[in-house]
């Protein structure tokens, strides 16, 4: 599901507001002796099927058994900004956290009317991800998997995570930013809603975040890469991040992410569209003619016929065209495209 | 209600067809996203283009405006916030306006219930609801 935020119960109308004050006072009174919850628990449960539900979960079961050898102990990035979240902006409130982090200051106030849904008292996942990418961070999806995130804290990166704080009868969902963790503790810190430095243990943060469908994301400066991210989060990203970002951004980003995946077609491309959109057309051709060249790929000719006759090189224009022509039984997508680009090289005046 | 969702998805919808119309309208390049596409990076539903004709229209009319300011929105903020989605992005948005869930309202009466329960999985370590409740684990 992509809906997301506090809004869902909420928006059931007289759903349980299970943090709202009166709620809160009536915890406290019934709160008290653990033995007596678990008692409770397990005649609440016990019918529900029981044994496996209060089992360690998977991911953490699986982490305390072996952790990575190459993962430090624990990790926190202490400098990462604050922001108490007000009535159910949680979504403004973790987006701030995580592009503070990442070096760009901005308020969730400034935030709110970018992400935030009032009638739905929430913020949408893809909202949250076109919000950093507005504010000039790329925005990449984590795999879902506790590794994952650990990798991003050890390597000071928060992660903004979404989690259904309550159960699928009742969602509370919620945006909060992971800032670090301790393995020996079996605790994960947070940014969360009010409380500036939360301790929250694996187990019950991974139930929460499965019921969030183990969604989160980073926000990194362009010219980062996330530890963990796939290579096909990252190309994702950084397509979308083209279409809202200034051109040398978008080509600080290409490049990071083309260093580390060589062989990426849609990277490669990138690299030449935002060297032309900043204005490099020479440097554009040659990114063009780099991957027309590794990758025999229709898109990279086309482009490099029109930067070819943008430069006066008829002779070249029309070859690179005619390479794209030539693709068109393998690619077929670009067939127009290609005849278009033949047909506007032989049609220019020499 | 589903018919303001319509129009709040359709125009979405419209609104990044056409975005993504003149992104690719530039010097006769390919676009990134068009190569994205063709490698299967992400995938983008060819109806899209049916929509671009209509988006012009559907944001000059009154009932498109007062649908947004029902979700809060103002037609300008919406146009923004839709130009930083990607052709893939809005359609799953369009798709979540219309299926995200609408009520249920027939959980509501076991209240107390729900709260209890959520108290004890909370000890458990199951859920975080309660600020003030630590997992025995």
């Amino acid at each position: 599901m992509i809906l997301s935020g506090p809004g869902a119960s909420r928006r059931r109308g007289r759903g349980p507001r299970a943090g709202s004050p009166s709620f809160t006072a009536r915890g406290r009174t019934l709160a008290v002796p653990r033995l007596a919850g678990l008692a409770l628990a397990a005649a609440l449960l016990g019918p529900l099927g029981g044994c496996a539900l209060l089992q360690t979960p998977p991911q953490t079961r699986a982490l305390l058994a072996a952790p990575p050898a190459d993962l430090p102990p624990r990790a926190e990035r202490v400098d990462t900004p604050f922001f108490p979240q007000t009535d159910y902006e949680c979504g403004p409130a973790a987006l701030a956290t995580a592009l503070g982090a990442a070096g760009i200051d901005v308020r969730p106030e400034a935030l709110t009317e970018q992400v935030y849904l009032p009638a739905r008292r929430g913020s949408l996942q893809l909202e949250m991800l076109a919000a950093a990418r507005r504010r000039g961070a790329l925005a990449v999806r984590l795999p879902g998997t506790l590794d994952a995130l650990l990798r991003e804290l050890a390597a000071g990166r928060p992660v903004v995570v979404l989690q259904n704080l309550s159960l699928p009868i009742a969602p509370r969902w919620h945006y909060a930013v992971l800032v670090g963790y301790d393995l020996a503790a079996h605790e994960l810190l947070l940014r969360s809603g009010t409380t500036e430095r939360q301790v929250l243990g694996l187990t019950p943060f991974e139930h929460t975040w499965a019921r969030g469908g183990h969604w989160a994301f980073v926000a990194v400066p362009p010219g980062e890469l996330p530890a963990s991210a796939s290579e096909d989060e990252v190309t994702a990203a950084s397509v979308a991040f083209e279409r809202v970002a200034e051109p040398a951004a978008a080509l600080r980003a290409y490049e990071a992410a083309l260093a580390r995946w060589p062989g990426n077609l849609t990277l490669a491309i990138g690299v030449g569209n935002s060297r032309y959109a900043a204005g490099d057309v020479a440097g554009a051709a040659d990114a063009f003619e780099a991957a027309a060249r590794r990758h025999d790929s229709a898109a990279a000719w086309i482009n490099l016929a029109e930067l070819r006759l943008q430069q006066g090189r008829h002779d070249a224009a029309e070859a690179a065209a005619r390479q794209a022509v030539a693709r068109g039984a393998a690619e077929p997508g670009f067939v127009d495209a290609a005849a278009a680009t033949l047909a506007k090289v032989l049609g220019a005046p020499r | 209600m589903n018919r303001t969702k319509r129009w709040v998805a359709t125009l979405v919808a419209a609104s990044v067809s056409y975005a993504g119309m003149l992104q690719s309208a530039q010097a006769g390049l390919v676009g990134t996203a068009q190569v994205a596409e063709a490698q299967g990076v992400v995938s983008v539903d060819t109806r899209a283009a049916e929509q671009r004709a209509r988006v012009l229209s559907l944001l000059d009319r009154a009932d498109v405006a007062a649908g947004l300011q029902e979700h809060g929105l103002s037609a300008d903020q919406a146009r923004e916030r839709v130009a930083a989605l990607t052709d893939a992005e809005v359609e799953q948005l369009a798709h979540t306006i219309d299926t995200a869930p609408a009520g249920a309202d027939s959980f509501l009466g076991v209240l107390v219930f729900i709260f209890v329960l959520l108290l004890v999985t909370d000890i458990l370590g199951l859920t975080k609801v309660f600020p003030f409740t630590r997992s025995v684990r």
